[in-house]
C-alpha cells in the first residue's frame, strides 16, 4: 500500500470536512453570488440541518444521570436523515426570508446573524431537546464495519461526500445555466429592471434563499456522518466547522476567495481556505512551542487579513464569473 | 413618556415584586453602555452607508487599551479612559484611511467584509498577542449602598455609567447642533452630493466621524469592561445588542440609538422576571430560562425591521408610510404580482 493507513485517513478527514464546507459554500453562493442575498446567518441554517439529521438517524438515548438526552432517536435510513434536514432547513430560510429578504443588504445581513445566534443560543440551552452542551455523541457513520475498521470507515465517508457534491454541482449547474437562474443573476445585477420585465422579484429571492437554507441543512447532514458528534457551543479546534459565527466568515472567504457567482469557485474556495486551516493543524508539531498555543488565533487573524485584501483588490476571487455576453 | 413608563414600572412592582427595581436598574446600566455604543455605531452608518461589524471588537480594544494603562502604568482607569479614547480615534482615522476609503461606492456589502476581517484581526490579535484569561479593572473599592436587603447601588458601576452615559448624550447633542463639525457631519449624512456642493469639506467630516466613533467605541468598552469582566470576545458578544439598538432607533439618527439603547438594554434586563416565571414547572418548564434574555432585543429588532423598518423614532421618509401600508393591506387581500418597493431605512438623518 502506497500510503499507510493513519495518513489516509487524517486525509479523509480533510477531504470530507472539505466538501461539507464546500457545500455551505455553494449555499451561500446561491444567496449571495447569483441573487445578491448577504446572508450572515450560515451556521443557524447549518445547526438546524445538523440537529433535525441528528434526531432523525440516531438510536434512542434515554435520559440518564450526567446526560439529559435528546429529542428524536428514530433510527431513520441516512438518506431519510438528509431529506428531513434539508426541507427543515429550507422551510426556515423561507420563514426567515419572508420578512427580512426584503430589506436592503446591511439590514439582512444583521437579522440573518441575529436569527442564528439566537438558534445557538436555544440549542445551547434547551437540554431537554439538543442535550446542551454535552451534545449528541454516537452518531452513526454511513457504513458501520463490523469490527471497526477506521481506514474502511474513511473511505466510505470519502466516497459519500464524493458522490454527493458531483451531483450537486451537476443539479445546481443545469439549474444556475437555466432561465431560473438567469433571473437570480438579472436581480442580482438590477432589481428595479428585473421588475420592470414583469418578474416577481419577491418569489425568486425567497425561493434563492430557501433553496440556499437547504443546501446547508445538507451539510448539516454531512457534518452529523462524517464527524459523528454535535454539540453546540462553538467549533472545535480540529475542524472550525461548527455552528458559531466564525463558521460564517469562514464561508464568507471561501466563498470570495474561489470567487462569487460561480460554481468550481465555491468548491476550490472551500478546499483552499481549509486545507490552510488543516494544514496548521498538521504542521502544529513542527512550530516552535510558544507559537503552538496561538496558532488557531493566528489562523483567524490571517483569514481576516485575507477579507480585507482580497475584497479590496480583487473582489471578483480566484476564478472569476464567466462573461456572458448576449449573441 | 416618563410617567408611562413609571406606571409600568409600578405595575410590574405590584406583579412580581420589589426585585423588579434591580433588574430596572441593571438595565438602566446596560441601556448607559448601549447607547454610548449605539450612538458610535449609528454616526459612522449614517455617513459611510455601512453596518460596521468591526465595531464591537473596537470596544473590545479600547477596553484592553485602558486595561494596559491601568495596570502596567498603575494609573488611574481615568487616565485609560483618555488615552483609550485618543488612541482609538487614531485607528479609527487609520481605518478610513487604509481600508474603507478604498472601497467607496462599491455597495453596503463589500465594506461589511472588510470590517468583518477587522474585527477578526482585533480580536484573535489580543488573543494571540496578549491572553486569552479574563481580566478585571483595577479601580478602588467601594461599598453597596443597600436599596432593599439584597439589591445594592454601586457608587462606580452603576452611577459611573449613568453620568458617563448621560455625559456622552448631551455632548454629542452640543456637537451636532451648536458646532460647525457637527453641522457638517448631519449635512453629509443627510445628502452626501449636497453637502459637497455646499463647500463642506467631506472628507475631513468623514475622518472626524470615524474618530468619533472609534472613540465612543472605546468609551462603552471600558464601562463593559467595568460592569463585568475583560475578554477577548466581550465586544463581539454584544455586537448585536448594538445593531439592534441602531435599527430600532433608526440608523444614521443618533437621537434615535438614545431611544433604541434604552428600549432594548430595558428590554433585556427587565424580561428577566418573566422568564423566570416561564421556568415554573405549572407554567412551561423552561430550562435556564434567563439565558435567553439576550434574545428579547433581537425579537424586538425582527419586530421593527418588519414593522417601521426606519425606527421607531425616525419619520418615515416620504410617502414610505403610505405606500408601506398600501403594500401591507394589498398583500393581506391577496393581490399578488404588485412590484412597488418603497424606500426604506432610510429615516433619520
Amino acid at each position: 500500500m502506497a500510503i499507510d493507513s493513519g495518513t489516509w485517513i487524517n486525509v479523509g478527514f480533510y477531504i470530507y470536512v472539505s466538501i461539507a464546507f464546500a457545500i455551505l459554500a455553494l449555499g451561500f453562493n446561491l444567496q449571495w453570488g447569483y441573487t445578491g442575498l448577504f446572508n450572515a446567518g450560515i451556521a443557524g441554517f447549518f445547526l438546524i440541518g445538523a440537529y433535525t439529521a441528528a434526531f432523525a438517524i440516531t438510536p434512542p438515548t434515554p435520559p440518564s444521570i450526567g446526560y439529559p438526552g435528546h429529542l428524536g432517536g428514530y433510527s431513520l435510513p441516512l438518506p431519510v436523515g438528509a431529506v428531513l434536514a434539508m426541507v427543515a432547513s429550507g422551510a426556515v430560510a423561507a420563514l426567515v426570508a419572508l420578512p427580512t429578504v426584503r430589506l436592503r443588504a446591511d439590514y439582512l445581513a444583521i437579522a440573518t446573524l441575529a436569527f442564528a445566534e439566537v438558534l445557538r443560543i436555544f440549542a445551547i440551552n434547551l437540554e431537554s431537546i439538543t442535550a446542551g452542551t454535552i451534545g449528541i455523541p454516537g452518531l452513526p457513520a454511513p457504513v458501520e464495519f463490523n469490527p471497526p475498521n477506521a481506514f474502511l470507515n474513511a473511505t466510505v465517508k470519502v466516497a459519500v461526500s464524493a458522490a454527493l457534491i458531483l451531483a450537486l454541482l451537476l443539479v445546481l449547474y443545469f439549474m444556475a445555466e437555466s432561465p431560473w437562474g438567469r433571473v437570480l443573476r438579472a436581480i442580482r445585477e438590477d432589481e428595479e429592471a428585473t421588475m420592470a420585465l414583469g418578474k416577481n422579484t419577491f418569489q425568486y429571492k425567497l425561493q434563492a434563499f430557501a433553496l440556499g437554507g437547504a443546501l446547508m441543512g445538507l451539510a448539516g447532514w454531512l457534518f452529523v456522518i462524517t464527524l459523528n458528534y454535535i454539540e453546540p457551543t462553538g467549533s472545535s479546534a480540529a475542524t472550525t466547522l461548527g455552528f458559531a459565527p466564525a463558521v460564517t466568515f469562514s464561508v464568507w472567504v471561501m466563498v470570495i476567495v474561489g470567487g462569487a457567482g460561480n460554481l468550481r469557485g465555491s468548491v476550490v474556495g472551500a478546499f483552499v481556505i481549509y486545507g490552510f486551516q488543516w494544514l496548521s493543524v498538521q504542521l502544529k508539531d513542527l512550530a516552535p512551542t510558544e507559537l503552538k498555543e496561538g496558532i488557531p488565533y493566528l489562523r483567524l487573524m490571517i483569514v481576516g487579513v485575507l477579507l480585507i485584501v482580497l475584497i479590496i483588490y480583487r473582489p471578483e476571487g480566484i476564478l472569476r464569473e464567466r462573461k456572458r455576453v448576449l449573441r | 413618556m416618563a410617567t408611562i413608563f413609571l406606571a409600568l414600572l409600578a405595575g410590574l412592582a405590584a406583579l412580581f415584586g420589589i426585585s423588579i427595581l434591580q433588574y430596572t436598574l441593571a438595565g438602566f446600566r446596560l441601556s448607559s453602555i448601549v447607547i454610548v455604543a449605539a450612538i458610535g455605531l449609528t454616526v459612522i452608518y449614517g455617513i459611510r452607508g455601512f453596518a460596521n461589524f468591526a465595531y464591537g471588537d473596537l470596544m473590545t480594544l479600547g477596553a484592553y487599551v485602558a486595561l494596559f494603562v491601568n495596570m502596567n502604568l498603575a494609573l488611574s482607569l481615568i487616565w485609560g479612559a483618555i488615552v483609550s479614547f485618543l488612541a482609538l480615534a487614531v485607528v479609527g482615522i487609520l481605518l478610513e484611511v487604509l481600508i474603507f476609503a478604498r472601497l467607496e461606492g462599491r455597495g453596503p456589502v463589500p465594506p461589511i467584509v472588510a470590517s468583518v476581517g477587522v474585527g477578526l484581526i482585533i480580536q484573535n490579535g489580543i488573543n494571540w498577542g496578549g491572553t486569552t484569561q479574563q481580566w478585571i479593572f483595577r479601580i478602588p473599592a467601594v461599598t453597596e449602598i443597600p436599596i432593599v436587603p439584597g439589591i445594592g447601588f454601586h457608587w462606580i458601576r452603576d452611577f459611573g455609567t449613568f453620568v458617563v452615559g448621560i455625559g456622552f448624550v448631551v455632548s454629542v447633542h452640543l456637537l451636532l447642533t451648536y458646532t460647525n463639525l457637527g453641522k457638517a457631519m448631519r449635512a453629509t449624512a443627510d445628502n452626501l452630493e449636497l453637502a459637497k456642493a455646499t463647500g463642506i469639506n467631506t472628507k475631513r467630516v468623514t475622518y472626524a466621524a470615524w474618530a468619533l466613533s472609534c472613540s465612543f467605541a472605546s468609551t462603552a468598552g471600558i464601562l463593559l469592561g467595568l460592569i463585568g469582566v475583560l475578554s477577548p470576545t466581550m465586544g463581539f458578544n454584544v455586537i448585536l445588542l448594538i445593531f439592534a439598538a441602531v435599527i430600532v432607533g433608526g440608523i444614521g439618527s443618533p437621537y434615535g440609538a438614545v431611544l433604541g439603547g434604552l428600549v432594548i438594554g430595558l428590554s433585556q434586563e427587565m424580561s428577566v422576571p418573566l422568564l423566570i416565571w416561564l421556568e415554573r414547572p405549572d407554567v412551561l418548564h423552561l430550562e435556564h430560562s434567563t439565558a435567553y434574555k439576550v434574545a428579547i432585543p433581537f425579537i424586538v429588532m425582527i419586530g421593527v425591521l418588519i414593522f417601521r423598518p426606519w425606527g421607531i423614532a425616525g419619520r418615515p421618509p416620504a410617502f414610505a408610510r403610505r405606500v408601506f401600508f398600501m403594500e401591507r393591506i394589498t398583500k393581506f387581500l391577496g393581490r399578488r404580482g404588485d412590484a412597488t418597493e418603497p424606500v426604506r431605512g432610510e429615516g433619520g438623518g
